[in-house]
């Protein structure tokens, strides 16, 4: 179990300095370039420009490694499993009914690289963007304002409730507990561990409640805002910039 | 005099937890008056309702929590029954501060209530700063708040709350859970409110170390006796400890006279231990430690020297990058964790977080099924018992509070009967018959040759152990008996 508690990771870089809704767009477009990018190849290539832009941005690699880890499973399940579900060309290896092609291995390693490529857009924005620049962003996107708190508090809990989980298994642990066996044994083996992190996640929730409602969540008329983030002209040139870049590849891709 | 708080007939109930059921009040006919200025404590014990009181008073309850409530509650001339008070009228620290923080740096965490009320964003940069500068946390503006300690989280709570000046401050156990230093730091800020004439009401569970404020109430039978000075109370020890309020001096007693000399053979013995986490620092720099069978070791140190890293060793949860561990005669490196469970006993902090099952009575059983001991009925029995739970083995341990769920997790760990006990900080959030009830099973366990491995911030059972280990950023640089090493290191654990 790893320390990280919150996806920020505090840093001056160009990408920390962004403006939100810059980086917002950024990943949309990313987003849509991941769906859109035809070969294997490229998805490769854009999947690495991702890795380049985090690393130079000063984002460390176990932050990535900790990402990777949290789909990894998700990656190798699709890795292994997807070839066989989409035979295509020159067959590699038959098991009875069973073939692994060259079309479908390549199938798989696209489909692995843009959930790669997904995962590392989505964190470079959580890893750069504080948890109020992203409600701002979202609050001057028109959302209204409990609701970006929502999304943001989600964020923040999130890995707090995968730290909750490490603590859990580790006190059922020091009592014997062991999930071993085949799936459905593993499963009930699970429940001591799942019911007590859904019972710790209901309290965790209970108490943000009242922590809310005793700063004042709701009480003035209307909220003001310390330190608003604001469009620099940086922001506005990277704006363009993804922008171009992203109909340029589009234009190729043609 | 201007009365600050004003409870009248204070009647209040939680909603039932089984549809129909009427459920007991928590408190009864409660009075409570408290006069602008004064700082009053409310002493009482795990599951008394000093949290559900002092949420009443913030207006939290029953407005988000449910239930039941009448009669009158009035801040200054403000009706709380009616509307809730303004974040600028009460204050309140919640017991566990860390749950109270909810932004990702501690400068948008004091920021963000000045918001909420619609302060005027110019004025809040200058609110902000004095605020972090007040409770000494200009240097950690921007760290995030789950990565400050225990004193630190405190300290930034009580800023946040500051931000928006309350004349009434709500401290829910605020000394609990906190290591010496971050206890002083959080008792200066708390004198400091005081010097400027803030009103404060004040829980804690335990009587002993907490004399603070002008005068205590107790918190028993659903109800608040008459506030009276600490000098009176202290006269009342009998009343006291049969309140649960006090450990009993024969508990202390016990554990005292419970010293055996230790075996010759060995519990553990670490050569060398070093470890670091994956993706991260060195936390334990090439510790030697050997602990004979049926000493009872206490382990001080400041918040993040590495306490909680070794002894997460000690069954198996980690493994040292280099170096070696033998735990009663074994290399650990080739155990299972479920094979040490059987060896070593392991109390985690924050039992709320660890309870699964339906009922007390198999909360207990689990460990005991699990790892395929003997006399599974007898073992729960004893156990049920000895932390005084018999009256609720049918209750589920998830709605119990926190000093009873804080028992039902010993006692399922004394069914074990392992030869080997490491607990973690086990008296946090104790009231003086959760004490008692510790310091009692220790004793019996130290007599027939249970090893003892206790980290703890408390130096009155440190006093207590055969030995004492001070560690210091993944060093141990302290290694004898009590009176020698809290001498030196007792003020700064």
């Amino acid at each position: 179990m790893g320390l990280i508690l919150d996806f920020y990771r505090p840093g001056r870089s160009w990408l920390h300095r962004l403006d939100p809704r810059v980086k917002l767009w950024g990943m949309v477009l990313g987003l849509l370039l991941a769906f859109l990018l035809p070969s294997t190849g490229a998805q490769a290539l854009f999947f690495l420009a991702i890795l380049l832009l985090l690393r130079g941005n000063g984002i460390p690699w176990n932050a990535l490694h900790w990402l990777w880890r949290q789909i990894r499973f998700l990656c190798l399940l699709i890795l292994f499993l997807q070839p066989f579900f989409t035979p295509s060309g020159e067959t590699l290896v038959a098991l009875g009914l069973l073939r692994l092609t060259l079309g479908g291995v390549n199938h798989a390693l696209g489909l692995t690289l843009r959930v790669l490529t997904m995962s590392f857009l989505t964190g470079g924005l959580l890893f750069t963007t504080e948890q109020r620049q992203l409600v701002r962003a979202f609050v001057h996107l028109g959302v209204p304002y409990t609701w970006g708190l929502t999304l943001s508090l989600t964020l923040r809990f999130l890995p707090a409730i995968s730290s909750l989980l490490g603590t859990v298994r580790e006190a059922q642990a020091a009592r014997g507990w062991v999930a071993e066996g085949n799936l459905f044994r593993r499963a009930r083996e699970y429940l001591p561990v799942l019911v007590a992190v859904t019972i710790g996640t209901l309290r965790m929730g209970d108490q943000l409640t009242l922590a809310l409602a005793a700063r004042g969540l709701g009480t003035a008329s209307k909220r003001t805002t310390w330190r608003d983030i604001a469009m620099r002209p940086a922001d506005w040139r990277a704006l363009v910039g993804v922008s171009v870049a992203f109909l340029a590849v589009m234009g190729l891709l043609r | 005099m201007k009365k600050a708080i004003r409870v009248e007939h204070l009647t209040f109930a939680y909603p039932p937890l089984i549809v129909g059921e009427t459920p007991e009040p928590l408190f009864h006919e409660l009075e409570l008056n408290i006069t602008a200025g004064e700082a009053l404590t409310v002493v009482g014990r795990s599951g008394s309702g000093k949290s559900t009181l002092a949420h009443i008073l913030a207006g939290l309850a029953p407005r988000y929590t449910g239930g039941e409530l009448t009669g009158k509650v009035r801040i200054g001339e403000q009706d709380l029954v009616a509307e809730p008070p303004a974040p600028t009228a009460v204050g309140v620290l919640f017991q566990d501060a860390a749950t109270q923080l909810f932004t990702s740096s501690a400068e948008d965490e004091v920021a963000w209530g000045l918001e909420a009320v619609g302060a005027a964003p110019a004025e809040i940069g200058p609110v902000v700063m004095n605020a972090l500068r007040k409770f000494r946390l200009l240097g950690v503006n921007k760290r995030p708040p789950w990565a400050l300690s225990g004193g630190q989280q405190k300290r930034l709570a009580l800023a946040s709350l500051w931000a928006l000046r309350p004349r009434v401050w709500l401290l829910d156990e605020p000394l609990g859970g906190l290591d010496p230093i971050g206890r002083a730091e959080v008792l200066a800020a708390l004198a400091q409110l005081r010097q400027e004439g803030a009103t404060q009401l004040f829980t804690t569970a335990r009587m002993e170390r907490s004399s603070w404020g002008d005068a205590a109430a107790l918190l028993t039978g659903s109800a608040l006796t008459a506030p009276a000075t600490w000098g009176s109370w202290r006269a009342q020890q009998a009343r006291l400890v049969a309140a649960g309020l006090l450990c009993p001096a024969a508990s202390w007693t016990r554990l005292e006279q419970s010293a055996r000399t230790p075996d010759s053979a060995l519990a553990l013995e670490a050569r060398n231990l070093c470890y670091a986490y994956p993706d991260g620092p060195a936390v334990l720099h090439g510790l030697d430690l050997r602990i004979p069978q049926g000493q009872f070791v206490a382990l001080i140190g400041p918040n993040g020297a590495g306490k909680s890293t070794l002894i997460r060793h000690f069954n198996g949860l980690l493994r040292p990058t280099s170096g070696s561990l033998q735990i009663m005669g074994k290399k650990s490196r080739g155990l299972a964790v479920g094979e040490l469970a059987r060896q070593v006993g392991f109390l985690f902090q924050r039992p709320e977080q660890q309870l699964f099952a339906t009922t007390v009575r198999k909360e207990l059983a689990y460990g005991v099924r699990q790892l395929r001991l003997p006399d599974v009925e007898e073992r729960v029995e004893r156990s049920l018992v000895r932390f005084g739970l018999t009256d609720i083995a049918d209750h589920p341990p998830a709605i119990l509070s926190y000093g009873s769920q804080r028992a039902v997790t010993l006692a399922a760990l004394a069914a074990l009967e392992t030869p080997i006990l490491v607990l973690d900080e086990p008296t946090v959030g104790l009231d003086g018959r959760g004490w008692s009830q510790l310091l009692e099973w220790m004793a019996e366990r130290r007599v027939i040759g249970t090893t003892l491995i206790v980290v703890t911030h408390e130096m009155s059972l440190a006093a207590r152990a055969d030995r004492v280990l001070a560690v210091r950023a993944g060093h141990i640089v302290a290694d004898g008996l009590p009176d020698v090493v809290l001498a030196h290191f007792g003020k700064q654990a």
